[in-house]
This record gives structure tokens, sequence and C-alpha cells, in this order.
């Protein structure tokens, strides 16, 4: 039986997608079989974000309702072996489907892959209901801004409330801003939500490159944050189970810590 | 112009950073708390009539504090300046 983990954020707009694609690929990279659910029905993105968006025929709310089956709606990666997509409904509403189905068809995915990676929509209504209905896990994707923590911490509330066990992603770190005096940094973020940390993502320039592409950085990449991402991914997996490195440092900066001269 | 010259080499300004962090506690602690500020002016406006049964002080200086000490414990505090001694009119 797979591990079916939500990610999710509250505000939108911080990389819950891109995270999702990422850190499924990272994982299907380690092996793994991975699928990957895009729970934003009526907004989808993932599939634009894989590059797999020519190759939809059937959907969620398909095999939802039961218009195909479910493996007929899931969209096989050619590029790895084990990684596959099932893609929202871009036509449906929200309530199209009840956290009650979503919760059926995640277990049943869970039964055929090692993990199940939920791509939850923006906001705590419906979609957010349906998204983490059927997940044993939760990652939330934070940017070092004060907005964005806000979401997080309201969303870490509700995941509470259910007990779900909540780790951390900061994303687009910048290691010069914090340097700087003008970003928060991971330290400082992890400290206010007060969450295990699964990993830090460094602000890349790559990201959007390779997004345009509908590659995904962690595809082979060797920027930093793809290589943030399969740093991540093993940290999921637990086979690193190495604290998080602040991303971005580099040699001299670390060096400076260690001498206590640069803030942590 | 020591000012100046003092600023060039030691920042005193606060960091967007630290401002980010204060803002945060602040609004956090209220989020969580989910009492809203209309509910907030009646309790200070009750808590303020209450203290003034016992001791002498401008319902207009108090104030009501709420400040997250960590993530599962914020704390509510009452704050009110009392009249200097002079002030209290001689039983």
């Amino acid at each position: 039986m797979g591990r079916a983990i939500v990610i999710t954020s509250g505000k939108g707009g911080v990389g819950k997608t891109t995270a999702t694609a990422n850190l499924g690929t990272a994982l299907a990279q380690l092996g793994h079989s991975v699928v990957l659910v895009d729970a934003d029905i009526g907004l989808r993105n993932l599939d634009v974000v894989m590059g797999l968006e020519n190759r939809i025929v059937f959907h969620l709310v398909d095999a939802v309702q039961g218009r195909c089956t479910l493996q007929k709606a899931l969209i096989r990666d050619r590029r790895i072996e084990n990684l596959h997509l099932l893609p929202a409904s871009q036509t449906d509403d929200k309530d199209t489907v009840s956290p009650e189905q979503m919760k059926a068809l995640i277990m049943e995915l869970k039964s055929t892959h090692d993990y199940v990676l939920i791509d939850c929509p923006a906001g705590i209504e419906q979609g957010f209901r349906n998204a983490i209905a059927g997940a044993d896990e939760a990652i939330i994707v934070a940017t070092p801004e004060v907005s964005s923590i806000r979401d997080a911490d309201r969303v870490v509330g509700l995941l509470a409330a259910q007990s779900t066990p909540t780790r951390l992603l900061v994303n687009r770190i910048s290691q010069h801003m914090v340097r700087r005096g003008d970003m928060l940094s991971q330290a400082d973020v992890i400290e206010i939500l007060a969450l295990e940390l699964v990993g830090a993502i460094p602000m890349d320039d790559e990201i959007v490159a390779t997004t345009n592409k509908g590659t995904p950085a962690a595809l082979n990449g060797k920027s930093p944050a793809a290589k943030a991402f399969n740093a991540t991914a093993r940290r999921v997996a637990g086979t690193d189970t190495d604290v998080v490195r602040e991303t971005g440092i580099g040699f001299f900066g670390r060096l400076g810590r260690a001498l206590g001269l640069s803030p942590a | 112009m020591w000012n100046e010259i003092k600023s060039f080499f030691v920042s005193t300004r606060r960091s967007s950073r630290d401002e980010a962090k204060g803002r945060l506690h602040l609004v956090l602690a209220h989020d969580r708390a989910g009492i809203d500020g209309a509910r907030l002016q009646e309790l200070r406006a009750e808590v303020a009539a209450v203290i003034r049964k016992y001791v002498e002080i401008d319902p207009e200086s108090v104030e009501i504090l709420i400040e997250r000490v960590t993530r599962d414990d914020s704390q509510l505090t009452v704050k009110g300046p009392l009249p200097s001694r002079s002030a209290v009119p001689a039983p």
C-alpha cells in the first residue's frame, strides 16, 4: 500500500504545482512508482507543467463518475519509468466530486503505486477539502513572505484538526536577500510555523525555463532547484535523513557561518 | 552628520526581515485566537469597566494585546497605566 501526500499551501502562486511535478519526478527517478493527481478541478495545470497536456483523453471526473476505468484516465510519462498523471477536468466545478469519492479514488491509486502526490487547489474551500480527504500526510509549500506564511498557518490548523501529519517545504529562498536582511530565512519560517522541514528550494531561473518547456527541472537536472527537489524526494522516501542544508549559501557562506561571522 | 556616518558603518534600521517576523507573530496570534476587531473592542470596554470598579483608570488607556508565545500558545495581556500617586484624590 502506497503513501498519499497532499501538496498544499492555502495561498495561490507559491509553487504547489511546480513542487508536485518536481517531487513526483524526483521520486520516480529514485525508482518508486508515482502517480500525480491534479485535484484542481476547473483550473488544471499540472498537465502543462509536466508537458503532458496533449495526451489527455479522460480525466479525474470521468474516472469518478464511471465514464472510464481509473487505469484509462492515467497518462504514462514516457520520459521516466513508473510516473503517471491523473489530470483534472477543465470544465467541471469543484463540487462535482465529493470528499468521499476522492478518498475512494486515492485508496485505489495507493493499491497500485508507492506514492500518490495530490496537487491541491489554492483556498480552503471544497477543492481543498477534496484534496486532503484521502491524504495520509501533507506537505505545506510556503514562500518566505508574510501573506504565504499567514495562509500556511491557517492550513496547518485545518490539517491538525483532522490529525494529518504535516511537513514544510520552503520555496523560493534567495540567500543574498536573507543576508541583506530583506527576506525571512528558512529558520525563521520553521520557527513561525513550528513544522518539521522536508525541503528548501532556492529561487532559480531554471524553474521558469523548464516550466516553459514542460520538462520538470528535477528530470536529470543539475540546477540548484533541481538538486534541492531531488534531495527533498530522498527525505520524503526516508533514504536521506540529513538535516536540510540552507540552499545556495556556497562555500564561503558556510565557512562564515562556521566561524560565526554570518547569521544563521 | 555624525548620525549619517554612523549609519553608514552600523546598520541601525530594523531590517524588513525583522519587521516581517514581528508582523507575522502578531497577525498569527489574532488569526488563531479567532477574535475580530469589533469583539476585541467590546472585550476592551468591558475589561476597562471592571478595572474601574477597583481603581481610577482612564478607560481609553486600557489595551488588550494578543501575542503568540509558541505555535500552540498565545497570550492575552491587559495593559493600562495606573494614575500616579499625586493624581489620586485623598480618600
